[in-house]
């Protein structure tokens, strides 16, 4: 019996209309942007000269390879994400990449050339402390691991361990560095804090301890900072507290130290079998370095150079050149905030006699007050006529990567490459933009932004008649405080650091904004204000920003369009922020109103002329929000009054020692109603329960056992606070994920090894005497894969879910599928109603797959909105990736076919012109020849 | 139809499959439970296999491919060579799939006991319990690319003939335009023939043509009536009958 369901299943879901690509649309409508995160390690391929890859390793997990002159991502490996998977340490040695991942969990290296895994060793429990590479008699053939605990050595070739050994005292002695030199010995550096340093020679044949010493250091805390090791093994050491540069003391260079500034050594080990250059860079303050060198006989040290000011150093070696770079600003108007940055390049040929040649060798510029640069990457390479080529790669603090080649392109790879993940908490995407023009000529046409009140409140009206006879007033549907933020189409709210507008048809970004003094935790709303669609008023956007600790919010006004900020009055807001909500309710200038309500559950509305406060006195008794304390386990309703405060009229306690709340859904405003119910099969119409006001709110339990969790969904009346319906599934756990749209809610969490998603549809079986009871049908269906995050979004006639994979496929599933009223045996009226047998397991096909091979990895949303062309709609997809491109659930019923022939059609048409004309011809001829005879 | 025979054969062939497995489990779990790979690090395990495109060398898609094991849980990379190990797993029941945004690869459940005992089996995400043994180390053969798009309709002759509304238009052509010349009309045998199946068909000779009648309602008079009969000339058949 299930296999034939299930065959017949199959064969339905052929002729569902099923939503796929043709292969002729790629990259037509949709582009995808690929990240990797905030570079950690990066890497150039010095293998071969004309090596065009560079390799990073990112604080997403992420070890990448990119195309150095174009920014083109080769490849990228995605491992887990969080500390099991965050990459320690990344070492490049010829063609291999050395890669310790997990806290000194596992040592992996990678073929950079087909970025495949050459192996993978597992390494013993104890935390990460320093790698490196070790060479006997100019070859590397060893790495070696330091951990807290032991030191291990592994041959390149395979992963495997050569030798073991725990380390002495390890329980006292905090061992922080390794080094080799090309001799027969491993080095151990431990310290104990402001007593004394430990080192330790290890042989490198059977890891039997040569020599240990300990150096009396009271003032040394900690080796990893302070110390390096510079020319013919000589270990360096600042001393931060009485200024000594290692026994020297640092005064009698006639250096000073910032005050409150660590001071920092910066020096370079070209290769592994050979000691580490004698000269050094010693940080003094932020933007003062000092280049130094250590002399022959071991002791004294000259100072070179003094770099003030100075933000960035680096070391590059070529064969016997070394290259230190050092970046400086030009010019610096401050008025202006534009700083011209150059980079000075100084070398000096192999240790002995230092000569030195300073030229400005390329200069590059950044807007410095946004983007402070922290990290420089340096690659010389020897060019034919043997003089130095450089490549340098620059990291500023948005996270984006410059690189800079020696003529002077450059050429940015990715600009905003963080920003995208650390901020989208939530942006959303709304309307389109493009230039205002455009949009202004669009609006007519095709991509009309939409006007939300009007039919806002039309749908307001439509169910209020429906449904609730006995309750006549609405709510404003709420989102929780402290909640997402809406973008507009285009925009990306930016965690932190930036918003950008980024152009939907191309992904390039239009314009980009930095905001000041926002934590990094905050929580941002993006609320669309004005749309385009009121000419001579410029569209509005408002960005709240709210600090997650302290709970003060903030508005940032601008236009859309352009990103310029808007000199709009704000209002102040001395208050924390509980929740926010939008008003269909708009001023003399058409913008909507944004209502803000603070801890003592006052209401500030913005903008706050006297037209709207008229308003909001007359709608007051209309406007209900709901407020949400999930460490309480607390939902309450408030009810607003005439002198904008507010009054409890509902709460829903649900205890915090069984479940907690994990999200709360209302209807979304921008949603459409355009049925009110179904037909049956026995010609009865089944009505939907069009509750506007009607809240979901899903729970965990706090019991995580497997047999014990559960996770429950609540459906609650916004206005009164009824419970309408609560459901249990047993034994899930979360993730969860659920859209609730309609009278319709599904929720999807993981239980018993699959992902469960759960239907939930109310509706309304009698109407009697304003009495609605509400029937809420539920079924359950297994989806194969774990899903990640269901997205519905719908156009004007079908319901379809848009559900992001692990594997990185956005599926668009028909709703056809998720109906609570598949029967399970098929009769006359479930055919007629188009029902399709339930089935337990979900049938996922590749087709289905709207974004064909581009993945886009860790979905963290999916939003849609629909555009002013009936049969389209937009599909946005973040998370590691940005993925957007246009769906037609429907087909494309309201456009001509991509595939339209033109050629044909003209063709055809020219015939048959031409063939009346020359029928009519011979029409006459024979007309004459008739009156002829 | 197809489809419903071709999974018919499917079901045979898995069951076939299934009682191999079944006649060979003891076997396989032997050396198994001797291999055992357990690791170092006590109660952690790693589970071994290899993917296979066929036909695609491997550096074309490894590059893009990865293993998870449990969603992503635990993940794996591949080696040069399209094999994996993913280390680190302890014990439990875990669904592993080799993800290529390229190639397709069924999925396969690996159970592993606190001893560390490995066993592969089948994805079933209704029946968890069933078992149908599969390979371990695990074999995963690529089945071909996804199939991600859908296929164009193209415009071509055959389509274009085939169409029923074309073929119904086209048949009574030929019957018209051929027929005449096909039979000869002139034999008198022939005509004889005809004439008889005529009268077949029309069961009731008596009775009038409707369109007849129709005409000889509205006009009334004789010269019409053979005028209709006229203008219906080109069937063919009230031509016979004039004669």
């Amino acid at each position: 019996m299930y296999k034939s369901t299930s065959l017949f299943v199959i064969f339905l879901s052929l002729f569902v209309v099923s939503e796929a690509v043709f292969e002729d649309q790629v990259g037509k409508f949709d582009w995808r942007q690929q990240y990797v995160g905030k570079t950690l390690f990066a890497h150039f391929d010095s293998h071969s000269q004309t090596s065009k890859k560079l390799f990073l390793a990112t604080d997403k997990n992420i070890f990448a390879s990119f195309n150095s002159r174009t920014g083109d991502l080769f490849w990228r490996h995605v491992d887990k994400a969080g500390p099991e998977g965050a990459i320690d340490i990344l070492l490049l040695h010829g063609q291999d990449a050395l890669m310790v991942v997990g806290d000194g969990r596992l040592l992996r290296s990678w073929d950079t050339n087909m970025g495949g895994l050459n192996w993978e060793a597992v390494l013993d429990t104890g935390s990460f402390q320093a790698a490196c590479f070790v060479a006997i008699q100019d070859t590397v053939k060893h790495l070696a691991v330091l951990k807290n605990a032991a030191i291990s050595l592994h041959y390149l070739t395979n992963g495997h361990q050569k030798w073991v050994e725990n380390l002495p005292d390890r329980d006292t002695v905090q061992y922080q560095a390794v080094y080799s030199g090309g001799e027969e010995e491993i080095y151990v550096l431990g310290v104990v804090p402001n007593s004394h340093l430990t080192i330790i020679a290890y042989s490198l044949e059977d890891g039997e301890i040569i020599k240990q010493r300990s150096v009396e250091a009271p003032w040394l805390s900690s080796v990893e900072s302070s110390c390096v090791v510079v020319g013919q093994g000589m270990l360096m050491c600042v001393d931060p507290g009485t200024l000594a540069l290692y026994t020297l003391p640092i005064q009698s260079l006639d250096l000073e130290v910032s005050p409150g500034f660590q001071p920092v050594l910066v020096s370079s080990q070209p290769h592994p079998a050979r000691s580490p250059i004698s000269e050094f860079f010693l940080q003094l303050g932020p933007h003062h370095h000092v280049l130094l060198q250590l002399n022959g006989d071991g002791y004294t040290i000259a100072p070179l150079r003094d770099f003030q000011p100075a933000f960035l150093v680096s070391f590059a070696t070529t064969g016997e050149k070394t290259v230190a770079a050092v970046m400086t600003p030009k010019n610096e108007t401050v008025s202006v905030q534009k700083v011209n940055n150059s980079c000075f390049f100084f070398f000096f040929k192999n240790m002995s006699q230092s000569y030195l040649k300073s030229k400005c060798m390329c200069s590059y510029s950044v807007l410095l007050s946004d983007v402070f640069p922290p990290q420089l990457y340096v690659h010389a390479f020897l060019k034919k006529d043997d003089s130095v080529g450089y490549r340098v790669l620059v990291q500023t603090q948005d996270h984006a990567l410059t690189f800079i080649q020696q003529p002077g392109t450059h050429t940015d790879t990715g600009t905003y490459t963080q920003t995208l993940e650390r901020t989208h908490r939530h942006w959303n995407v709304h309307t389109d933009t493009g230039t205002y023009t455009q949009t202004l000529e669009r609006t007519h046409r095709h991509w009309n932004v939409h006007t939300d009140t009007g039919t806002y409140t039309q749908t307001l009206e439509r169910t209020h008649r429906h449904w609730n006879a006995c309750k006549p007033k609405n709510t404003i549907p709420t989102v929780k405080h402290g909640g997402g933020s809406i973008m507009l189409w285009g925009c990306f709210a930016a965690g932190g650091t930036g918003l950008f507008g980024i152009d939907s048809k191309s992904g390039s970004i239009l314009w980009k904004h930095y905001l000041e003094n926002v934590q990094p935790n905050a929580v941002f709303k993006l609320i669309v204000q004005r749309t385009t669609a009121h000419f001579p008023h410029p569209p509005q956007c408002t960005l709240l920003i709210k600090d997650k600790d302290t709970g003060l919010a903030s508005l940032h006004v601008f236009n859309p369009i352009f990103g310029r900020k808007s000199h709009i009055a704000l209002p102040v807001l001395p208050r924390p922020i509980l929740q926010s909500l939008l008003l269909p309710v708009i001023d003399q200038d058409y913008a909507k109103v944004l209502l803000l309500v603070d801890d003592q559950y006052k209401v500030t509305a913005f903008p706050s002329t006297k037209n709207v406060l008229q308003q909001l006195q007359e709608m007051a008794s209309s406007i209900f929000f709901y407020l949400v304390r999930s460490d309480q386990g607390n939902l309450s309703g408030f009810r607003l009054r005439k002198d904008l405060s507010t009054e409890r009229i509902w709460e829903v306690v649900l205890p915090t020692d069984v479940q907690k709340i994990v999200a709360v859904n209302g209807k979304r405003p921008n949603e459409h109603v355009h049925s009110q119910g179904r037909v049956m099969g026995d010609r009865s119409v089944l009505y939907k329960y069009l509750n506007p006001n009607l809240l979901a709110v899903v729970t965990e339990s706090t019991d995580t056992h497997p047999e014990r969790a559960f996770v429950g969904m609540f459906l609650v009346d916004g206005v009164t606070g009824r419970i309408i319906h609560e459901a249990v599934q047993r034994k899930a756990r979360g993730p969860v994920h659920f859209v609730h749209s309609e009278n319709w809610v599904v929720v999807s969490s993981s239980c018993c090894k699959a992902t469960v998603v759960v239907v939930v549809e109310a509706t309304v079986v009698v109407v009697v005497e304003a009495t609605v009871v509400v029937v809420v049908e539920a079924t359950v269906v297994v989806v194969v894969e774990a899903t990640h995050h269901i997205y519905l979004y719908r156009n004007s006639k079908y319901f379809f879910l848009k559900v992001g994979l692990p594997s990185g496929a956005i599926l668009s599933l028909p709703k056809m599928f998720l109906d609570p009223r598949r029967p399970e045996v098929v009769t006359e009226h479930s055919r007629e109603e188009n029902l399709i047998p339930y089935a337990p397991e979900m049938p996922i096909r590749t087709e289905w797959f709207i974004n064909y091979n581009q993945t886009v990895l860790r979905v963290k949303g999916i939003y849609t909105a629909p555009s002013g062309l009936e049969s389209t709609c937009l599909v946005v997809a973040y998370g590691l990736d940005i993925y957007q491109t246009r769906v037609y659930p429907s087909k494309q019923f309201d456009v001509l076919k991509d595939d339209y022939d033109y050629v044909l059609i003209s063709s055809v048409l020219f015939a048959l012109f031409f063939a009346t004309m020359i029928s009519k011809r011979l029409a006459q001829v024979k007309l004459l020849n008739r009156a002829w005879r | 139809m197809w489809l419903q025979v071709r999974l018919s054969e499917v079901c045979l062939f898995l069951q076939a499959m299934f009682t191999l497995a079944c006649c060979f489990s003891d076997m396989e779990s032997g050396p198994i439970a001797t291999s055992g790979s357990v690791q170092p690090n006590g109660d952690r395990f790693k589970i071994e296999g290899r993917a296979i495109v066929p036909g695609v060398k491997t550096q074309d898609w490894i590059s893009s491919a990865r293993v998870t094991v449990e969603g992503e849980e635990y993940i794996g990379f591949l080696r040069t060579d399209g094999s994996f190990v993913v280390n680190d797993v302890p014990s439990g029941s875990y669904v592993v799939e080799v993800i290529s945004p390229g190639y397709k690869f069924e999925a396969v459940r690996v159970d592993i006991t606190s001893k560390g005992k490995m066993r592969a089996r089948l994805v079933n995400f209704i029946k968890t319990s069933e078992v149908i043994r599969q390979p371990y180390p695990l074999q995963l053969r690529s089945s071909g690319p996804h199939t991600y798009f859908m296929k164009r309709e193209t415009w071509g002759w055959t389509d274009f003939l085939m169409n029923p509304m074309v073929m119904m238009m086209v048949l009574p052509l030929l019957i018209i335009v051929l027929l005449p010349k096909v039979v000869n009309t002139n034999d008198p045998e022939m005509r004889k023939e005809m004439e008889q199946s005529m009268n077949m068909l029309n069961p009731n000779p008596e009775l009038p043509d409707v369109s007849e009648f129709m005409t000889k309602l509205f006009s009334g008079s004789k010269s019409s009536s053979s005028k209709a009969v006229g203008g219906s000339k080109a069937s063919g058949r009230p031509a016979v009958k004039r004669r």
